[in-house]
């Protein structure tokens, strides 16, 4: 693969012409580009924000809807309005107005990104990247004169009053922005040299590499690293559905709440304990599905143990939902369990599913039930690759079956389970939320509500944004220390890194 | 399955035996191997009888199951269960959605990491590493439920379809699980395609995308799996949203209305409410033949795809 990276010729001569011949004129238009692609993601990125959303010229109109929005979804952008259009008070074309010119200020974006990524080629592409981003520029400039004409027509509208037309500040900054656009690519078009005649349409591979692979970084930026903006609702008194303002600015309050207010403090120490003995439970049981696969291995009938193999790893993959589903059917009043108990004489029945008791152990027993065969595969493949020689010896030398389990396989298996170990030691705080959502009720929540399952109780049953934020925050940086930490061991232990 | 993975599965089994084959029986083997025998039975017992319980049930006479008489062989065969719940417009609708979440995301989410995982083998690409580590780094920290479900809502994907589908598309596991893969096929193959004249995009049609099938398809079995069986995102995202309810979620409502309505019988003393007590009884059928909806296709593409899972898990040993 090494060898293979090695470029063509070709473009290793593109690449000396880009460093030895760049002249200053050249030089210049790249800095003015780096200016015009800033420019191009801003706008981007203010696509999908409400708050800057320059289409919001009156109070009417949701405040949580962005430029995207509403060009692409006319129904939500006059969601507010229909009382309006009934009674005449305002034009509904001012509103078809706006929303065509949002959607062509999407598709003015689409034409400046395209101009970017054109940008990164050789000259002759670069030119013709920087008329796209004039093109893109013009256009964005005309809808947003759209959007003013929307403004006038609703100022000219009947009953004013009704509708309180203001002009939104992001018009401007949007003006500016194209504005910027423009200017810069027209300076482009005119510093660039032109290509010389007969140049294709080129771009260095390290660029169209990455041109391809961008797609999926931006999806990767936008779901994992833009949630972590979130984390400022975490210093705000924020309620569900109200706008961010600085004058809600509380700072730590809500972590010092944590450890000051009674309540909070008790229901926190009770997630914890539930947390940490559900986690305990699983991590002093992980030994459980080795041994599963030790006494496997014993079984000498080929098919027996397929069919073994085979059922007990099909609970992994119901959802835990079904899980569920299935306790209801077997455990609950009118389940397997009862009415099997009432035809050998029983008269009373119980709802083992509404009972708080063990709900510690109740738990354990459907996590294993669901994982054992599924975890056991992985010692089941490692067993199958123990050097047979060692066995046969050991059997000469008398050892019995017992002696052989423990002085040869359970070595051979130990470093697989340490990493599994430490993996779980790792994920002590995140059971996941699934399990004990599916599983509470009024009966057990003391002791089934596990930290995931309470940010998620506390944050959407309670809309308590702020509290959940918080709760999620510090957990999210535990297990990341955590996480390392055990890192830090299996490398110190093991030699070998295990994230 | 290939010649040589039969040739592997023919020694595996060969191994098994060889350790136990030539030692005689004494009398504490007999009582180890009926014990162990005994366990393994059971165990697999309990993980097989509950699907089988719940589906006599619903092929049964619906009286003989409210009367509680199905317990080990159905009685009465009939399909009538079935054919009611093919009535329910929200079970189709819900069904619909789920098909169409699994195939969509699963095909978006094989293809991107197919294409992420073959590019990121390639070293001249601008800041390869960077852009690896970027990728990678995502699995270790998590910002928590909230903030990701404001960041949603503030993208506007709350109450949409797409919300099950886009979010799940870039999965840095796969992504590595890819990469790896690709490495292993020789270099040549790419090289002498490179000098026929090929660019990128048909490298990765020709040559990459058919010879990494075999992770394709693994992954793509775990992601179609992870689809079906979601839940979370439909509960959380979608929840103001029912005709967007997945499978999952829909089963979830209806155990959760007749959960109530028996923990309402067990508060009530009087039994004289039969009309509650047969509408409790009829939601346990419901209860079933959805969750036997929800669970077939899944037994359905269970035995061709066992493989596939079990490569799967090998997989994520090798890269922790």
């Amino acid at each position: 693969m090494a060898d293979f990276a090695t470029p063509r010729s070709g473009d290793v001569q593109i690449r000396k012409k880009d460093i030895d011949t760049r002249s200053p004129r050249e030089k210049a238009a790249d800095k003015f580009y780096w200016v015009i692609r800033i420019f191009t993601i801003v706008n981007v990125i203010m696509l999908f924000f409400p708050v800057f959303n320059p289409a919001k010229i009156t109070d009417q109109i949701n405040k949580n809807l962005s430029l995207f929005t509403c060009g692409v979804s006319y129904s939500s952008l006059v969601s507010n309005l229909k009382r309006s259009f009934q009674r005449g008070w305002v034009p509904e074309s001012a509103f078809k107005l706006l929303n065509v010119s949002c959607l062509i200020i999407v598709l003015a974006v689409v034409v400046l990104i395209v101009g970017g990524c054109m940008s990164l080629g050789n000259r002759k592409l670069k030119k013709a990247g920087s008329l796209t981003a004039c093109i893109g520029a013009v256009i964005e400039l005309c809808s947003l004169f759209g959007i003013y004409r929307s403004y006038v027509m609703l100022q000219d509208s009947e009953r004013i009053e009704k509708v309180d037309p203001y002009f939104p500040t992001m018009f401007w900054v949007y003006i500016v922005i194209a504005a910027a656009v423009l200017i810069l690519s027209i300076a482009v078009i005119f510093t660039l040299p032109p290509a010389e005649k007969g140049t294709p349409y080129e771009m260095q591979p390290k660029f169209r590499l990455f041109l391809m692979m961008l797609p999926i970084l931006v999806l990767a930026f936008v779901f994992c690293y833009l949630p972590l903006f979130g984390w400022r609702y975490a210093f705000f008194d924020y309620k569900s559905g109200e706008t961010l303002s600085m004058d809600k600015f509380v700072g730590f309050k809500w972590f010092t709440s944590l450890f000051q207010n009674a309540a909070t403090k008790k229901d926190i120490v009770r997630v914890i304990k539930n947390t940490l003995a559900m986690s305990g439970l699983g991590i002093l049981t992980s030994w459980v599905p080795m041994v599963f696969a030790i006494f496997l291995a014993e079984i000498r009938n080929t098919h027996f143990r397929r069919v073994v193999q085979t059922f007990t790893t099909i609970p992994n993959f119901i959802s835990w939902v079904l899980v569920y589903a299935i306790a209801l059917a077997i455990f609950s009043t009118d389940g397997f369990v009862n009415t099997f108990l009432t035809a050998i004489g029983h008269t009373t029945t119980t709802n083992y599913l509404l009972s708080s008791s063990h709900m510690w152990l109740k738990m354990l027993a459907w996590g294993t039930w669901k994982g054992l065969g599924w975890s056991a595969i992985i010692y089941i493949a490692s067993i199958t690759g123990i050097d047979q020689q060692l066995y046969e010896a050991a059997t000469v030398d008398g050892a019995g079956r017992f002696q052989k389990m423990w002085y040869i396989t359970v070595p051979e298996l130990i470093p697989t389970y340490m990493v599994l170990l430490l993996m779980s030691i790792a994920n002590i705080l995140s059971n996941g939320m699934d399990q004990y959502l599916v599983f509470s009720n009024a009966v057990n929540k003391d002791y089934i509500e596990v930290l995931d399952l309470y940010v998620y109780n506390l944050g959407i049953g309670s809309g308590l944004i702020p509290m959940s934020t918080v709760i999620g925050m510090i957990k999210s940086v535990i297990s990341v220390i955590l996480l390392f930490s055990a890192n830090g061991i299996s490398k110190l232990i093991r030699g070998e890194s295990i994230v | 399955m290939t010649l040589k993975e039969k040739h592997e599965a023919k020694k595996e089994d060969k191994r098994f035996k060889d350790t136990t084959s030539h030692i005689k029986l004494t009398p504490g083997d007999i009582v180890f191997n009926i014990l162990n025998y005994l366990f393994f039975s059971l165990f697999t017992l309990s993980c097989i009888f509950p699907f089988y319980y719940i589906f006599i049930n619903t092929i049964s006479s619906n009286d003989l199951v409210r009367k509680g008489a199905i317990t080990f062989i159905p009685h009465e065969l009939t399909i009538s269960n079935y054919i009611a719940m093919s009535n329910v417009n929200d079970l189709w609708n819900s069904f619909f959605i789920t098909i169409l979440r699994t195939v969509l995301g699963t095909v978006l989410m094989v293809f991107a990491s197919a294409l992420a995982g073959y590019l990121m083998t390639k070293q001249e690409m601008w800041h390869r590493k960077f852009w690896y580590r970027f990728l990678v780094i995502t699995m270790y920290f998590n910002a928590g439920l909230i903030p990701t479900y404001l960041n949603l809502s503030m993208l506007g994907l709350t109450n949409t379809f797409l919300v099950y589908i886009i979010p799940a598309i870039v999965s840095p596991y796969n992504i590595i699980l890819v990469k790896t893969y690709v490495e292993s096929i020789p270099g040549e193959i790419e090289e002498s395609a490179f000098i026929d004249g090929a660019g990128y995009w048909t490298i990765f049609y020709k040559i990459i995308w058919p010879l990494s099938k075999p992770i394709l398809a693994t992954i793509a079995i775990f992601g179609a799996v992870g689809h079906w069986n979601s839940f979370q995102d439909s509960l959380i995202y979608n929840s103001n949203s029912p005709e967007l309810y997945t499978l999952q979620h829909r089963l979830y409502v209806y155990l959760n209305q007749s959960s109530n309505l028996s923990a309402m019988m067990n508060g009530a003393t009087s039994s004289s409410d039969s009309t509650a007590l047969a509408s409790a009884l009829n939601t346990k059928v419901i209860q079933y033949t959805i969750s036997m909806i929800t669970i077939i296709p899944i037994m359905l593409v269970y035995p061709f795809m066992q493989r596939y899972f079990e490569k799967g898990i090998m997989l994520g040993a090798v890269k922790g």
